[in-house]
């Protein structure tokens, strides 16, 4: 009789031990497959965390460095200013989602009859009630005021680089004069020059959130203009809107986003290696306050979920070694009679290890297929969300191949131990 | 021969079995203890991130009589859950004058106007912690010379550089705030630092002349709460409270305005979570993951628990049948059964408890060690970077130094080792026994026929 039908006879015959064997193989392969999924999800969900920090750094003007000029408003920094081609080419370094840089100046609103948006809280001045402190915002989804949560937005879509004409104003200003998204509004830089006048569609209304009467705001121009009187421009219409003045092409300072925080120091630094920007004209400054705060307790909860998936995955190799043993050991005496019938040593270790390997090759994939939703299903029946955890067949063929050396070495570790002996000495044995 | 004694001699006759099953016992107990551990660990981590991410609200009481007192501030500061960070802030206008009561020079270039009776006067900043001004913050205000304004201190200023150059005045010097309306109340300050700006004022030529950088005093809250109030005390007109778990926000807002004796509709009170609203469904969904994780692992426990018992027992059928022939009673047989099984568990419970602590210690000891090494990092950083970069990394180590991070602790409590107790031994006695009936309905005759 061949080893292999000896194999499958036994394990036909002894179909009780048979399937305990194959339950306790799938329980904890599924143990170890989740586990492993476990730990890619806790990679992704704590990476996403630390994303949402919002980690950037901002290029200003170095005015330390510069000279000074004097003018009508006093004396002001001759250094150099940001231009749209350093953007860019910041904006190329790998590892940025995104920037944003503004250019602040008073625009006089009015709607598409020329009819002049008054704000909420009229000065009674009417030249002064329809200026609205506006920002060219190349991304206005990351403006300070929106990232702060000081302004929210309520309908519509932010300003992105890809918009032309496009404005966001408050949802107070609209319900007052009943405009709506998709309206027009014409908007000028100053009414009494020549400055053209643009015609601008309204994207998107933010609502306030913040206290502006709380006077820690109140450090620059800003703090002379309500919430609701703020707006924010697409970059190429505020660009026409200020054709007439030289510097409106140009920026005090940019903000550049980096999806993964961890890779902030590198990102600065290649953008320093950027050789056509002169250096000693700008100052970066990093903004990760909140991810340095937080950062060391989300790799706590990194290091202890790992710690936790090696502990599954140690205990889990001394139970299949422990299982195999005890199997093998109730079978000291069949090793006795196989020996003494003449069955060579290597070919009975040949006959357990196909045994096991029969029961591993339905034990392992009918795991591969339960744990895709074994997670899930614990998840949802404890009212928590497991989406995240996603079983790959790479999960899957980690566990096959190291399963499979795993059994292969404990059967030979758990019968070497037998086979020393003499078939008479076996026998004789008392059990 | 009764059953205990059998099971004894069993356990001692079948050293090898018994040390498998010890171990096997001793490793799904560990591993639930550690579980468990790491479970609560988890939570004070979880808690950490929370803390990290620093939630606030502000009391703005400007239009509120008498501002913000200090019996109001005790009381707020004495709700349970406030992490005991705050600042108090007041905001007003002061003739500025010389030790002898005259007029100082104030900046006029680059106003829009110089309002009638603030010919002399500045704008004055009164913060408990001036460091963390918004014009030192936001504006770009640094210190050139002497140090930061501290909430003990009481009579103290910051002037701009120029405005310091103009009137002739240096660090230790006197001066005067005067207030602007009543000509007699006004105060005696010294000048402890002085500060310039690093970014230009945008407002030039819309300002008034006490709203230019040159002409703004920073003062400590006493010296402000005398000249808005009248009163040597902490009163104030804005406090940001600092909260522990941002969680809590909504409640303690809620305490807040249940102080009695205030009239909370003259305040607005306006929280500030961006920081935690942003993370916070990143946050959920990684404790899930935990939670997930633990219940998996809890239940596949118990389920090769179950079955590794149950395997065990079919080896026995043998020796079952023999118990039976002997005419030995089945409660009996399952008594032996039942004992062997806890006489190992409990010395695996008991070993379990040692070495899920040291498991525990090893983990708590290199979340420790990591947590240094992180901060070693950035100190190392901060030779080499640029200077302006270091500040930068200073300020950021300040910031996590002040959140005050709670120690993570690794370690089992006394409740938890009592239900895996309790749990394991439910296990044993349950699976020993469900396994064993069918074995013992059989007839001896039967089991003992059968081929093996």
């Amino acid at each position: 009789m061949s080893l292999f039908k000896r194999a499958i006879l036994y394990i036909i015959r002894k179909w009780k031990k048979t399937l305990l064997i194959f339950f306790i193989l799938f329980a904890v392969s599924t143990l170890v497959i989740s586990g492993l999924a476990i730990s890619d999800a806790q990679e992704e969900q704590s990476a996403g965390l630390r994303g949402t920090t919002g980690v950037s750094f901002s290029v200003g003007r170095n005015l330390s460095t510069g000279g000074r000029g004097n003018g009508n408003g006093g004396s002001y920094s001759t250094q150099e200013y940001i231009s749209n081609e350093m953007i860019d080419s910041i904006a190329k370094i790998e590892g940025i989602k995104s920037y944003n840089a503004s250019y602040k100046t008073i625009l006089s609103l009015a709607d598409k009859k020329g009819t002049a948006l008054e704000q909420i809280n009229r000065k009674g001045i009417a030249a002064v009630d329809c200026q609205f402190y506006s920002f060219g915002a190349i991304n206005s989804e990351y403006n300070s005021l929106f990232l702060s949560g000081t302004l929210v937005m309520e309908e519509g879509q932010h300003i992105t680089s890809s918009v032309g004409d496009g404005i966001i104003i408050s949802k107070d200003i609209a319900d007052k004069h009943n405009l709506k998204i998709g309206d027009s509004i014409l908007a000028v830089n100053d009414p009494y020059s020549n400055d053209p006048t643009k015609e601008l569609k309204i994207m998107g209304l933010f609502t306030v959130v913040a206290d502006k009467t709380d006077e820690k705001s109140n450090y620059n121009m800003s703090s002379y203009y309500d919430y609701t009187e703020y707006a924010f421009i697409s970059m190429p219409a505020m660009r026409e809107l200020l054709v007439n003045y030289d510097d409106a092409t140009e920026y005090d300072s940019a903000d550049f986003f980096v999806s993964d925080p961890e890779q902030l120091e590198i990102v600065i630094q290649n953008v320093q290696n950027i050789s056509s920007i002169n250096w000693d004209n700008f100052i970066i400054t990093a903004n990760d306050e909140v991810y340095e705060r937080v950062a060391s307790s989300v790799s706590d909860i990194g290091s202890l979920i790992s710690t936790l998936i090696v502990l599954i995955i140690l205990v889990s190799v001394v139970i299949i070694v422990l299982i195999l043993s005890m199997w093998m050991r109730s079978r000291k005496k069949e090793i006795g009679v196989l020996l003494s019938v003449g069955v060579s040593k290597p070919a009975i270790l040949l006959q357990y290890i196909i045994e096991t390997f029969l029961i591993a090759v339905i034990a392992f994939p009918s795991a591969y297929l339960l744990s895709q939703n074994v997670a899930g299903s614990f998840g949802s029946l404890f009212g928590k969300s497991a989406t995240n955890i996603l079983v790959t067949p790479q999960h899957f063929m980690v566990v096959a191949i190291v399963g499979c050396v795993l059994l292969v070495l404990s059967t030979i570790i758990s019968c070497v131990p037998v086979m020393r002996y003499k078939p008479k000495e076996i026998l004789s044995q008392m059990d | 021969m009764n059953f205990a004694k059998r099971a004894c001699l069993y356990l001692i006759r079948k050293k090898g079995k018994t040390i498998i099953l010890l171990a096997f016992l001793l490793a799904m107990a560990t591993m639930m203890l550690t579980c468990i551990s790491i479970q609560s660990a988890t939570k004070d981590a979880a808690f950490n991130v929370r803390k990290g991410l620093m939630g606030s609200f502000t009391v703005n009481a400007k239009h509120l009589e008498g501002g913000l007192t200090e019996e109001v501030l005790h009381q707020i500061l004495s709700i349970d859950g406030l992490s005991g960070n705050y600042t108090l802030r007041s905001y007003t206008q002061a003739s500025l004058l010389d030790k002898l009561g005259d007029a100082l020079e104030i900046e006029i270039d680059g106003a829009a106007s110089v309002p009638e009776g603030f010919e002399h006067a500045g704008k004055i900043v009164a913060n408990s912690n001036s460091e963390k001004d918004t014009y030192f913050t936001e504006a770009g205000f640094q210190l050139v010379e002497g140090n930061a304004i501290i909430s003990e201190e009481k009579g103290v200023v910051l002037i701009h550089e120029d405005f310091a150059k103009r009137n002739h005045l240096s660090i230790g010097d006197t001066m005067m705030l005067g207030n602007i309306e009543d000509k007699k109340l006004h105060i005696e300050v010294t000048v402890k630092g002085i500060f310039t700006n690093t970014k230009e004022q945008d407002s030039l030529g819309i300002v008034p002349s006490y709203d230019l950088y040159e002409n703004i005093v920073f003062t400590d809250i006493n010296t402000c709460s005398y000249l808005l109030f009248a009163d040597f005390g902490q009163s104030c007109q804005y406090g940001d409270f600092y909260m522990d778990d941002p969680e809590e926000l909504d409640a303690i807002m809620e305490i807040v305005k249940a102080i009695p004796d205030v009239s909370w509709q003259d305040c607005v009170i306006t929280k500030y979570d961006k920081d935690y609203q942003n993370a916070r469904d990143a946050l959920v969904s990684l404790q899930d993951i935990v939670y997930v994780a633990i219940v998996v692992i809890t239940a596949i426990c118990f389920i090769i628990l179950s079955l590794l018992l149950i395997f065990r027992l079919r080896n026995r059928v043998y020796e079952m049948g023999v118990l039976l022939a002997m005419g030995i009673s089945k409660s009996a047989i399952l008594m032996q059964q039942l004992m062997e099984v806890l006489i190992v568990a409990a010395f695996a419970f008991v070993l379990a408890f040692v070495s899920s602590s040291f498991i525990a210690q090893q983990v708590g000891d290199s979340l420790l060690s990591q947590t240094i090494s992180a901060n070693y990092e950035t100190v190392d950083l901060t030779n080499s970077k640029t200077k302006n970069k270091s500040k930068e990394e200073t300020n950021n180590m300040a910031a996590l130094a002040e959140v005050k991070l709670a120690e993570i602790k690794v370690s089992i409590s006394i409740i938890d080792y009592v239900l895996v107790w309790i749990a394991g031994i439910l296990i044993c006695v349950i699976s020993t026994t469900l396994a064993i009936i069918p074995i013992l309905r059989m007839k001896p005759k039967n089991i003992l026929t059968q081929m093996s």
